[in-house]
């Protein structure tokens, strides 16, 4: 298969992801004049409408752009840097690793804003290094899902103790919001904790596209092209840190995202790991905001969380994708 | 007839179990409040761990001179009570084995409204033989109401509020805070948005509703989690126009007794921020 010519594909995503955020804040639990709220919004004390706008709808809309691309790039950088179709920040312990870290920082630390963060950067970088070398380099995908296993389930087992033991009383049941993950009622200020370190991590990974399209002509090959494939894992492995880490120590670990959109991506790419970043990125957006407007469109008082809406959509395609590689096996 | 009179007088304390209970244990932290309210020190054997806890119990300070207890079957039988009072939630087969062994227990239900407060104290205070003391109680209670509420009666203005708490819970109808609420001169937005009880309300309602004041009641004070933070949104603070949160202890709230006193005056000060 070839890729498409040209930016097409990418223009009707960003148009695609532009309508959705729109409507994704035109719809909420109450209706409201949109119009009014948009020109209450722009003045120095808005009305009740601007306020919604602004202070709900707005950080919630931002959050799940930004998660939602993280977690789709972060997806495809992994797959494309260990060559596994399974790798996703779900999977490999990433995500399940950062929350862990935010949720050490967040009912037991002193209470900064910036600790939160970078608890989620620490926690995301450690699972994913203990899953990378419990694997090994080369590992099969096998070997990678195993390994990715034992350290969701250590960080998972780890949350829930720490949730246990937290001094809060509300603390217990969290332990569903972090596994799931959820992005309701959020405000500007955890927007502006989950900014830094998200586009850190997305800057560290521009340009790193060429170096996994040489990479997927093997190693040594790429090796020869001039890739230092060292240097590209520590890079990868930190932007996803910062990117997940930051992203997931707002929302929880929101699941499949990471690993559903670089799949479904990848035809559209024409396989080249280096465009599938981009792609990705705008679908994993695309799919979260759409889930979360999903889970807005259920009854008012009815709290789904968005993580069961991606996992709802995303558990039968992984199960597809086992059909599909039980077909192809030999 | 003198050795009648001596008699009789002998066998008046072993009369007394029958009327008026000489070892009370309480297992439950509003009986708790209310044993420790009405009792004479000398009737109560034990009052529950969390009797203790000055965030929860209005009546900790008098809980310390007591002995706890964990509502542990082994640990009550040492006490010998002879009269057991739990609450409506109380661990139902430790009540069951308890009246199995022949033991008086007494459940109490959580009050949802002044009426049932009374009702509550007439009922713990005719267990205990102490009458006199409850309606005492109770009158202290009704002049402290009946003195902030005449202060709003002809007021036809009342200023929209509501309470929120960790995980945008509320209060609406038929609760303590809503019958609080309108005593002190509030209308309940949680009440008019069609809650009934204790409830969610989302974030976007809340706002609609416009309040002037927010309440809460800061259950754990010093720790944090994800729904205690919901209480820092910046939108809350600006609907309010800059009103801050006013915090109403939960210890007036978490056992419907004569303390609601305190928080009906809280809520009426509030006004004057």
């Amino acid at each position: 298969m070839t890729a498409p010519r040209g930016h097409g594909l990418e223009l009707l995503l960003g148009l695609l992801l532009a309508l959705l955020f729109v409507s994704s804040l035109f719809i909420g639990s109450n209706p409201i004049p949109v119009w009014q709220a948009l020109q209450q919004s722009l003045q120095p004390d808005p009305g009740v409408v601007g306020l919604i706008l602004t202070e709900v709808r707005l950080p919630r809309t931002l959050v799940a752009l930004f998660a939602g691309a993280t977690l789709g790039l972060c997806g495809a950088a992994m797959q494309g840097l260990l060559r596994n179709p399974l790798a996703s920040p779900g999977l490999v312990g990433s995500s399940s690793g950062a929350a862990f870290g935010a949720v050490l920082m967040i009912y037991f630390g002193s209470g900064g804003w910036y600790q939160v963060p970078i608890g989620g950067i620490a926690g995301s970088l450690g699972a994913t290094l203990l899953v990378y070398l419990l694997a090994g380099r080369n590992a099969a995908s096998i070997t990678l899902i195993l390994a990715g296993v034992a350290v969701n389930s250590l960080a998972l087992a780890l949350i829930s103790l720490l949730l246990n033991l937290a001094p809060s009383p509300y603390a217990v049941q969290e332990i569903v919001l972090w596994m799931l993950g959820a992005i309701s009622d959020l405000s500007l200020q955890d927007v502006a904790v989950l900014l830094p370190g998200t586009l850190a991590g997305w800057l560290l990974l521009v340009g790193s596209g060429r170096q996994l399209d040489a990479l997927t002509l093997g190693e040594e090959t790429a090796r020869s092209m001039g890739v230092r494939l060292t240097r590209l894992r520590w890079r990868i492995f930190a932007a996803v840190a910062l990117a997940v880490g930051s992203a997931v120590s707002v929302t929880g670990s929101i699941g499949f995202v990471g690993l559903v959109v670089p799949h479904l991506m990848r035809p559209l790419a024409g396989f080249l790991p280096g465009r599938l970043l981009p792609l990705s990125a705008l679908g994993g957006a695309i799919l979260l905001l759409a889930a979360d407007i999903a889970v807005r469109l259920f009854p008012a008082g009815a709290e789904i969380k968005v993580g069961v809406v991606t996992a709802l959509v995303g558990a039968p395609f992984f199960l597809y994708l086992v059909i599909r590689s039980r077909r192809w096996a030999p | 007839m003198p050795r009648l009179l001596l008699i009789l007088l002998l066998l008046l304390p072993a009369l007394s179990p029958a009327g008026t209970p000489e070892r009370v244990v309480s297992v439950n932290l509003c009986t708790d409040q209310l044993l420790l309210l009405l009792a004479d020190p000398g009737q109560i054997a034990s009052v529950s761990r969390l009797a203790l806890e000055p965030e929860s119990s209005y009546m900790a300070r008098a809980a310390r001179r007591h002995p706890v207890n964990d509502a542990r079957a082994e640990q009550l039988l040492a006490l010998q009570p002879d009269l057991v009072l739990a609450g409506r939630y109380s661990p139902r087969p430790l009540l069951q084995l308890l009246r199995r062994l022949g033991y008086r227990v007494e459940q109490l239900e959580l009050p949802r409204s002044l009426e049932e407060i009374r009702r509550n104290i007439r009922r713990v205070a005719a267990l205990l033989g102490r009458e006199r003391r409850g309606e005492v109680l109770i009158r202290e209670m009704d002049r402290r109401i009946g003195a902030v509420a005449a202060t709003f009666d002809g007021t036809t203005e009342r200023p929209a509020a509501l309470f929120y708490q960790p995980r945008g819970y509320t209060s609406g109808r038929d609760t303590l805070q809503d019958q609080a609420l309108r005593l002190a001169g509030w209308r309940n937005l949680a009440a008019e948005a069609g809650i009934e009880g204790y409830g969610h309300i989302d974030l976007e309602r809340l706002l609609l509703g416009r309040p002037q004041q927010i309440f809460t009641s800061a259950y754990a004070p010093g720790s944090r989690s994800l729904a205690q933070h919901l209480l820092q949104h910046p939108a809350l603070r600006r609907i309010t126009a800059g009103r801050p949160m006013v915090n109403v202890d939960y210890r007036y709230w978490i056992c419907g007794g004569p303390m609601i006193a305190d928080a009906v005056e809280a809520l009426a000060r509030a006004h004057r921020r």
